[in-house]
């Protein structure tokens, strides 16, 4: 075989392996958070104390990190058949309310766990007031609410 | 006495009905798509909280940035990272009115066009916004929706050169929250 024939083919070669390594990387998909490692296990009443008392260090600890979080299930929000997200509500300190401006206070804060569609039918089922354990995304206050995303229930 | 009793049930319930004037939801969605001709990029996001007092008007937003989904990782990745600095700015806000207010019946079923005029935060920069939209009652539930386009460079986001071809200068951001009354 000539020499640049030879030299031809492992341009080829390389470049090929390279769009395929492109192509992965680009189209990599979401991380699969069900079975994720778990990074951090808290009560849920916890977790959201340690983000009421000191958000910033609460943020650089938990956001973006797969967390279970067990406490007393509240109830759903289902807004659609494919929108379903299990709250435990958090109490609130009410006594600056007054003073405060912001339009939210009404509103009150809640961990908000938005569940994976294959957990919609067990999510529906769960009693208010027992206990759940639930794995999700910590994707951090949204004001007063505590957002985890792509839930699932850990038995 | 029976009767002075069901005078006072009915006038409690009349004035819960009068005075349930404040709607929400914590699961509105808003949607972006930059339509550029390289790349169709979409991000969606179900947790947005919205409140509207439909005897002053106000109208509110908030919505957490990290939690707009995209089909690829990477692009949430670099929509986080790189765009919107969610780290520093987490938050989205609108603060507002409905300017036309007094036109809609929060208590009759009909669609009415609003005009939302505020605040509105993205990235850390809060820019006058005045935009259309419309708000649909029916049965006690308020559905709000609205289309509009905001352009990337007000807001300070900064496209790398490598990519600049890529995203839209101007991006399409699609309301649609559906209100319940907010029950004290």
């Amino acid at each position: 075989m000539k020499m640049w024939l030879k030299v031809v083919l492992v341009l080829v070669v390389v470049g090929i392996i390279a769009a395929i390594g492109l192509y992965i990387y680009i189209n990599k998909p979401n991380k699969d958070i069900e079975t994720a490692k778990t990074e951090y296990t808290l009560k849920a009443d916890d977790i959201y104390k340690e983000y009421s008392a000191n958000k910033a260090k609460a943020d650089s600890l938990y956001n973006g990190k797969v967390i279970e979080i067990s406490g007393n299930f509240s109830k759903i929000d289902a807004p659609s058949d494919t929108l379903v997200v299990a709250i435990f509500t958090q109490k609130q300190d009410t006594t600056n309310k007054a003073k405060s401006d912001d339009p939210f206070a009404d509103l009150g804060g809640d961990i908000r766990c938005t569940m994976l569609q294959k957990y919609i039918a067990e999510t529906k089922k769960l009693v208010p007031e027992t206990a759940v354990k639930i794995k999700g995304l910590c994707n951090g206050m949204n004001g007063a609410d505590l957002i985890f995303e792509k839930c699932s229930i850990v038995k | 006495m029976k009767i002075v009793l069901r005078l006072i049930i009915v006038l409690m319930m009349l004035s819960s009905s009068v005075f349930a004037q404040k709607y929400m939801t914590k699961n509105g969605k808003i949607t972006f798509n930059s339509d550029a001709p390289m790349e169709k990029i979409e991000g969606k996001n179900n947790q947005v909280k919205v409140i509207v007092d439909a005897t002053t008007g106000d109208l509110a937003f908030q919505v957490l940035i990290t939690s707009f989904e995209f089909k690829q990782a990477l692009m949430q990745e670099h929509f986080n990272e790189n765009y919107m600095e969610s780290p520093k700015y987490p938050n989205s806000t609108f603060k507002g009115k409905i300017t036309n207010a007094k036109d809609i019946n929060f208590t009759k079923n009909g669609k009415y066009n609003a005009v939302v005029e505020g605040d509105l935060t993205i990235h850390g920069v809060t820019k006058k916004v005045k935009e259309n939209g419309s708000i649909e009652v029916k049965d006690g539930k308020v559905s709000v929706n609205s289309k509009f386009n905001i352009a990337i460079k007000d807001y300070k986001i900064s496209i790398p050169g490598a990519v600049a071809g890529k995203i839209a200068e101007s991006v399409q951001i699609v309301v649609d929250a559906t209100l319940e009354a907010l029950k004290k």
